[in-house]
């Protein structure tokens, strides 16, 4: 029924908001806090216009039902006459650690049931620096493809073509409000003091630097053991391909042999069977990796620049004042 | 009872009570009731009872209940009673100390066996009776068989005459009656004999009254006053104990002596005797049957009338000697056989060289009397080795003309000839050895805390007394071979003790005469606890080594060498004439233990490295292994006594880091391990365990280690504390660590490991005082450091390194806070002297350690902040990782591109790639440096 790969999403001030709130109530530090997105598409737009958030799990009540719980609250919510149709759900994030498998399973499977979902980023940690972060994404349907099957082995993954760049792909936001709240934005800016707004020109970096760089490190570990992984199991298959060969060798020599003796050759046998080949390591894990890595650069790339561009201005300002 | 109790005095009443006890029981329960009453009475106006009775009355209740049982055939309540009896028996056992063992007991236990054998041989009741009573029937039966083995010789007095013997016991009281003040000594006398040394048979007691009185007085005088030592149990008197003891094996020996002159001129009376003593040997040994009718013989051994000559008696020795080994021998009467002949020999004159050869046997069959190698020898037989060994030695040196030796032929004996220089064959040293042997095993199968375990400490004295005679011996005619067997066991009996002596007299030199006495009792307090943890035997040990040095100087010995010369000379003669090289091993290796015990570390360290033992260690045996981690272990203390804690940490590191130090150490077996070894194994294990005192303090080792491990490891975590690659210095140290760190709730430290891993902690910080104060406490003292002979020094010593570490600790981790820092400050700080810190200072500097320069004028350190801020230090972690991961990758590129086998050369590369990410890191420095 969508066609068309782009969408340009409405998001109403007021998602944005309790996304937020939801945040600055039960998440802290590294925990995550998730919630359902409602909405509706619109010609080639997917508007969402409204949120509830998952209650936090506890250990204690084990046979809360999650799915139960959200055909609740969109009855609830339809009864005052609230978009209710789901259209994706919404994550918080530390920084920018988002891609895991957990988010591509969920993801996946909204996005096999639900075709137009997409799933909603938020960075608490930038937007306390100053600036709104809030990303949509969706997976790209090659990547789709190759989570339908579910076969994860070398070989898929290269025949459909897929990458750390080409797993997720990115929605532009468009935030609109209405007017009416426009207006007041407007008012509330001329009537907010300077001071307000000095976060953006904070210098302090290594913090958020430091982290970071230690996640970054993180990753980069893991992938290296990945690679290890994937480099024993690429020397097992070789060196199970020397003995297949030595032994078919062999199998024909005597065969030859037989031969010119009059018997019989031997029966062929399956040569799989002899030579179980070994598991391949599922590559998922290091595309994965490998896309964090990416993000976790691009991260760092961006409030670099920032930053940069902040020590310049103070430095600047030094000399003036001086 | 009580009835009796109101009159006589006390020993009337207490013979009474006993007759009492026994007399009217001897029909079988029916009159029980009559004396339940009477008790029953009794404990309503009971005012005073005394223990004895208390006890008494215990077991003749548990004693009736049993007999009851036995009568319903109720075998497993018949269990039941007697595990209580047994308990009640080793309670009551004070009092039975002193009266000797009473008489209903002897019978409820010849009864129970008479009537488990009953039903033991009873197949058909056997088969009728009920699993549980099946089940303790047989658990009964091998309980008491285990229990009756130590009153086989009462029980069977008591079951040759059950009436008689009573009565005997009786009037012998009653005689003693007579005089009131020595009846308590004697009665005490008779039954310390029975106790104490069954061999003596249960007649001689009465014998010895109609004999000369001059022995008999001398019994009772020694075992009088054995009794008063024992009367009163305080443990603290052991050292008074001890000499009493063996005083009186002395005096024993004497009488034993003397006894076999006056057998000489009473022959019947004698053989009379012998033939008692048989019988009671006879009944004490499981075997009687077979050795009865041996034993029948044996008056008969040479017939009346005909001359004894040396030919008769050889080959009767020989005819004793073809029967070892046999099946069915009864070892016990072969030795008593021939001990008979030493005695008919001796008392027909027929030479010293006869009786050296019997008493050679004797020895010898001695040792067989074990058939089981892993099984030891029983105290009596074990005390009677040693009578011989000494009494052999004796004779020895009483006659030095006579040639003794192992390769001396049957046929060239020369036992009678006294125109030829006289030849016996045998060999005291492998006598010795062997006793030496039978010794070590006999620890190795006490339980270490228990009194047992110092008396039998207490023959250490003996042991070494034997083998310091023999080297005498054999220094004037033992070859070198020889010499070094000896020398070596010399030298294992002396290298684990520490000196006291010597220690003394260096102290007097030390505090001058004034204090002599004072200082030389402090040393002497402080140093016993080097090795052992008990305090008793602590003592007992002193008081042998004070008992070794009397012993030596009677023997005219260098009884003022100090036990350091001593090894310097029995070690350096076997490192020149010995041809095996498993002595010298030993002999290096305890020279070397007995250096670091004495702290002499320089010259343990060279003879180590010296003897290049480190390197080929490993193809030693197992034993030889055990002592060589000892010495490592003790080297390693050693070191750090003196203040070198690397050394200290390096010489630790191979027995702790494994984590079985207890079983490298040879002092026990690990739990861990048991699956993993079956019996066998574990029977060899334990053959190889050291004896208690011999045992290095695990906690004190543990605890050196860590402490250095600590002294080491901090600074170089604070100095390393971003480098990716850094290494740990030990790995155990870090476990407690992080076991510390595992903790949910830190409580104040209450074990050594949670001191030292509380003052890492107050180290890493540069808080030398709170280290301080974990390091050196109350609690640490009594657990570690005052086990050190030299207790104070090494405290100073600690207090000073943990300034220093933590100075240079406090410099690596908050020099990044400072610009400049003056020295006074530091030394302020650290309560060091000036030149001190500037001396680490400098160091650290000159070392890279600290990017820092002193500023001579000022006397300050002007840091150059060089080092990379965190955020950099991430960024080159990550640059490296990065590089790792390439490498990887490209590694996979290989196999693409079907370059098999490329691992050695993938190695190369990654190497080069290593070395190159240092140097660029050096690099690094250098520009930050410059800059």
């Amino acid at each position: 029924m969508l066609k068309k790969t782009l969408y340009v999403q409405y998001t109403p001030c007021l998602v944005v908001l309790k996304i937020i709130k939801h945040y600055q109530e039960e998440g802290q530090g590294n925990e995550v806090v998730q919630g359902v997105l409602l909405g509706l598409v619109v010609d080639d737009r997917l508007e969402i216009t409204n949120c509830f958030p998952f209650p936090q799990h506890t250990e204690d009540d084990a046979d809360f039902d999650e799915v139960q719980y959200q055909m609740e609250m969109m009855r609830s919510l339809r009864h005052v006459n609230i978009d209710h149709l789901h259209v994706g759900w919404y994550q918080s994030t530390y920084y920018g650690s988002f891609v895991t498998r957990a988010l591509l399973d969920s993801q996946f499977s909204y996005q096999h049931a639900i075709e137009e979902s997409v799933v909603l980023i938020y960075d608490p940690i930038k937007t306390a620096q100053g600036s709104l972060s809030l990303k949509a994404y969706r997976l790209t349907p090659k990547l789709m493809e190759v989570c339908k099957e579910k076969d994860f082995s070398p070989e898929a993954l290269k025949k459909a073509n897929i990458a750390y760049e080409n797993m997720f792909e990115e929605v532009p936001i468009v935030i609109k409000n209405s007017y009416l709240i426009n207006v007041m934005l407007w008012e509330l800016e001329k009537k907010s003091a300077v001071a307000d707004r000095h976060e953006l020109l904070s210098l302090a970096s290594s913090n958020h630097l430091g982290k970071s760089l230690q996640l970054l490190m993180d990753r980069v570990d893991e992938m290296s053991q990945d690679i290890v992984k994937y480099n024993t199991y690429l020397r097992n298959v070789s060196k199970q391909q020397q003995q297949k060969h030595q032994y078919q060798q062999r199998r024909q020599q005597e065969n030859i042999q037989r031969q010119s003796r009059g018997e019989p050759p031997l029966p062929e046998e399956d040569i799989n069977k002899l030579f179980k080949p070994p598991q391949p390591p599922p590559r998922m894990e290091s595309l994965l990796i490998a896309g964090q890595i990416n993000t976790y650069c691009q991260n760092i790339k961006e409030f670099n620049a920032q930053n940069l561009g902040k020590l310049f201005m103070a430095q600047a300002l030094q000399d003036y004042n001086n | 009872m009580s009835r009796f109790f109101t009159t006589g005095s006390d020993s009337e009443s207490e013979s009474s009570a006993s007759g009492d006890e026994t007399a009217p029981k001897a029909p079988g329960g029916p009159y029980s009731k009559p004396l339940l009453l009477s008790e029953d009475e009794e404990d309503t106006k009971r005012v005073v009872r005394s223990a004895r009775d208390k006890r008494y009355e215990e077991l003749t209740n548990l004693i009736r209940s049993i007999r009851n049982a036995m009568k319903i055939r109720d075998v497993s309540r018949c269990l039941e009673e007697f595990e209580l009896l047994g308990r009640a028996w080793t309670k009551a056992k004070g009092v039975v100390d002193r009266d000797g063992v009473p008489r209903f007991y002897l019978r409820i236990l010849a009864d129970l066996e008479d009537y488990l054998n009953e039903l033991w041989e009873d197949k058909e009741g056997k088969k009728k009776m009920n699993k549980n009573n099946a089940k303790a029937l047989s658990s009964l039966r091998q309980k008491l068989r285990k229990h009756n083995r130590d009153y086989e010789g009462a029980i069977a007095a008591y079951r040759q005459n059950p009436e008689q013997s009573d009565e005997d016991e009786e009037k012998s009281r009653r005689d003693s009656e007579g005089s009131a003040s020595s009846s308590g000594a004697e009665d005490d006398a008779g039954n310390f004999l029975k106790r104490r040394d069954r061999e003596e048979p249960r007649g001689r007691y009465k014998e010895e009254e109609s004999e000369s009185e001059s022995e008999s007085d001398e019994d009772w005088g020694d075992s009088a006053s054995e009794s008063d030592s024992e009367s009163d149990e305080d443990d603290g008197k052991f050292t008074s104990l001890a000499s009493k003891f063996l005083k009186k094996d002395e005096e024993r020996r004497g009488a034993e002596r003397r006894r076999e002159e006056k057998a000489k001129k009473k022959l019947e009376r004698k053989s009379r005797r012998e033939e008692e003593e048989e019988e009671e040997e006879g009944g004490e040994w499981e075997k009687v049957k077979c050795g009865v009718p041996l034993v029948k013989e044996k008056p008969k051994m040479f017939a009346k009338g005909t001359e004894i000559t040396v030919g008769l008696v050889v080959k009767k020795l020989n005819e004793i000697l073809q029967a070892r080994g046999k099946k069915g021998t009864d070892r016990a009467a072969q030795i008593e056989l021939l001990q008979h002949l030493v005695a008919v020999a001796h008392e027909h004159n027929l030479g010293v060289p006869l009786e050296l050869k019997i008493k050679f046997n004797i020895v010898a069959s001695l040792y067989d009397y074990n058939p089981n190698l892993a099984a030891y020898m029983k105290p009596e037989l074990w005390q009677k080795c040693l009578g011989c060994i000494e009494e052999l030695l004796e004779l020895l040196f009483a006659h030095p003309e006579i040639f003794v030796g192992e390769n001396v032929l049957e046929e060239s004996e020369n036992l009678s000839n006294p125109e030829q220089p006289f030849r016996v064959r045998g060999c005291v040293l492998t006598l010795v050895e062997r006793m030496d042997e039978e010794f070590t095993k006999i620890m190795q199968n006490t339980d270490p805390h228990s009194q047992e375990y110092v008396e039998h400490l207490k023959d250490e004295a003996r042991v070494c007394a034997i083998i310091a005679r023999l080297q005498r011996y054999l220094q004037g005619k033992g070859s070198p071979e020889e010499l070094c067997r000896v020398y070596l066991r010399r030298v294992l009996h002396t290298y684990y003790k520490f000196d006291y002596g010597a220690a003394r007299r260096k102290g007097q030199v030390k505090d001058g005469a004034g204090q002599v006495k004072e200082g030389a009792g402090q040393v002497k307090e402080g140093q016993g606890k080097e090795e052992e943890k008990l305090e008793d035997e602590q003592k007992v040990k002193e008081d042998a080594q004070v008992k070794e040095n009397e012993a030596q100087v009677k023997d005219e010995e260098e009884e003022e060498e100090d036990s350091e010369a001593l090894m310097e000379r029995l070690c350096r003669f076997v490192y020149a004439k010995d041809r095996t090289d498993r002595i010298r091993t030993c002999a290096i290796l305890c020279h070397i233990y007995h250096h670091a015990l004495h702290s002499r570390w320089y010259r343990a360290r060279d003879l180590m490295l010296m003897s290049h033992l480190q390197d080929n260690i490993q193809h030693a045996d197992p034993p030889v292994q055990i002592l060589y981690n000892r010495t490592m272990v003790q080297l390693g203390i050693c070191a750090f006594r003196q203040g070198l804690i690397k050394d200290a940490h390096n010489a630790l590191l191979d027995i702790q880091s494994s984590g079985r130090a207890k079983e490298l150490l040879g002092q026990g077996l690990l739990l861990r391990s048991l699956q993993e070894r079956n019996a066998e194994q574990e029977k060899v294990e334990k053959r190889r365990q050291v004896p208690f005192h011999m045992h290095v303090n695990l906690e004190l080792l543990e605890c050196v280690y860590l402490v250095a491990a600590m002294l080491l490891e901090i600074p170089y975590m604070a100095a390393h504390e971003f480098d990716a690659r850094r290494r740990m210095i030990s790995k155990q140290f870090h476990h407690q660590l992080r076991v510390g760190e595992r903790q949910p709730l830190l409580g104040p430290p209450e074990s050594m490991r949670e001191h030292v891993v509380a003052a890492s902690k107050a180290m890493k910080t540069g808080d030398w005082r709170r280290c301080h104060r974990f390091v050196v406490n109350e609690k640490m003292n009594g657990k570690v450091w005052d086990l050190f002979p030299e207790a104070d020094q090494v405290r100073a010593m600690l207090v000073r390194k943990i300034q220093e570490e933590s100075l240079r600790t406090y410099l690596f981790t908050y020099s990044s806070v400072y610009d400049s820092i003056s020295m006074e400050t530091l030394a302020a700080m650290f309560e060091l002297d000036l030149p001190t810190v500037h001396g680490i200072i400098s160091k650290m500097i000159i070392n890279e350690e600290l990017m820092a320069s002193l500023d001579q004028p000022t006397a300050t350190v002007m840091m150059h902040r060089t080092e990379p801020t965190a955020t950099q230090n991430l960024a080159l972690q990550l640059a490296e990782k990065l590089g790792n991961l390439v490498e990887n990758n490209e590694r996979v590129l290989d196999q693409r591109q079907g370059a098999y086998g490329g691992y050695f050369r993938d190695q190369k590369d990654g190497g080069y790639r290593k070395g190159d990410g240092y140097l660029r890191r050096g690099g690094f420095r250098q520009e930050r440096g410059n800059y």
